[in-house]
């Protein structure tokens, strides 16, 4: 089956990104396929570029990145949601005159639309909050 | 699209219109972020052309309140969103009448929107009918 | 049928009752995260009706020190059922 996430808890505030990371290992073993990982809230700073947790604890950026490098899975991050709060790409530092960027690929900063498409063209969209 | 999805109330052996997105709101204005953020996801679905329903319920039925201001430093509340709900076609909201009446309120305190009442067989018929649900 | 998922404890407000309003007859409910304060003996008031509908994440249950304090009623699955009970369900609705 396909499967979505929507992640919508802040890393190292809320348990959802390590539960969410916990499910996507489970689903992934039982041969399903993660097809994207959406972010919005909160959640949009678990594509921080600049996270650094203590070497006892996951780092949960790393965990993202894993995904999207051995299950090609897609992580999107809500465009108005991430500027909101200071999550900006190179192209949006750009636009606002901002030194430096905070998020980078394979994180994405996409549209609403994608979470919509994301819940509607899976078999399966869970929800961590 | 059929009929059946466009009009409201007149469903199937459920008694509830099918669709593809059903948004289920639970926070108030102004605390957090909720309310607003699902508004817009509501929204953008519709601009998508998905058939959307909006259901508050818990603290959600709160949006509904007449009377609401911005905050302090100018935070927006949500009777903005809602006024501009109808331009996206979102036009099928429902209400949980157990939750208004939890909080002491009646369907004549619910003004700004055009709103449908649904009791607890109604909700389930409801979360039944739509293909997917997301929470905020 | 629907398989709610609830991470909220019954004892800090009163999300359960928004929950079992919007279950039908055949929804199954799962807690996890904080929601597994709910499968307490002494939450078994709050989460009544539920019988071999009511599961609970067996990793938040442990971290917690909860599993061998779950009341009777609650069916625990690990993170394996967790992905199963969404399979068979029509849709996942989650509660927060």
């Amino acid at each position: 089956m396909r499967y979505a996430l929507a992640v919508y808890g802040g890393p190292y505030s809320q348990q959802a990104s390590h539960s969410a990371l916990r499910f996507a290992d489970a689903l992934l073993a039982r041969g399903h396929q993660l097809t994207t990982v959406f972010f919005y809230h909160d959640g949009v700073y678990n594509a921080a570029n600049m996270m650094a947790p203590p070497q006892d604890e996951p780092h949960l950026r790393d965990r993202w990145l894993s995904l999207a490098e051995n299950h090609a899975t897609r992580l999107q991050v809500c465009v108005a949601a991430g500027l909101r709060r200071g999550m900006l790409d190179e192209r949006e530092a750009a636009r606002h005159g901002k030194q430096g960027h905070t998020l980078e690929a394979p994180f994405e900063l996409t549209g609403l639309g994608q979470l919509v498409e994301a819940t509607l063209d899976n078999d399966h969209l869970i929800t961590f909050a | 699209m059929s009929d059946v999805m466009t009009a409201p109330l007149a469903g199937d052996d459920a008694g509830m219109a099918a669709g593809d997105l059903l948004v289920m709101l639970r926070h108030g204005p102004h605390g957090s972020s909720w309310l607003r953020e699902g508004l817009e996801a509501a929204m953008v679905a519709a601009a998508f052309g998905r058939e959307v329903g909006l259901l508050f319920t818990g603290d959600g039925v709160m949006a509904l309140l007449e009377g609401q201001q911005v905050g302090p430093l100018g935070q927006k509340g949500s009777d903005n969103l809602l006024a501009a709900l109808e331009m996206y076609d979102v036009e099928r909201c429902y209400v949980d009448a157990a939750a208004l009446r939890a909080r002491g309120l009646t369907a004549q305190d619910v003004t700004l929107l055009p709103v449908t009442l649904l009791e607890h067989d109604e909700v389930v018929a409801l979360t039944t009918a739509f293909s997917r649900v997301l929470s905020f | 049928m629907n398989l709610h998922l609830l991470n909220r404890s019954p004892f800090s407000s009163r999300i359960h009752d928004d929950v079992l309003n919007a279950m039908g007859p055949e929804d199954q409910l799962l807690l996890i995260e904080d929601g597994v304060n709910g499968a307490l003996d002494n939450a078994e008031q709050h989460l009544a009706g539920l019988e071999g509908r009511l599961f609970a994440l067996r990793e938040d249950l442990e971290s917690r020190g909860l599993l061998g304090r779950c009341a009777e009623n609650v069916i625990v699955v690990d993170v394996d059922g967790f992905v199963a009970l969404t399979e068979a369900a029509d849709k996942t609705v989650s509660w927060f």
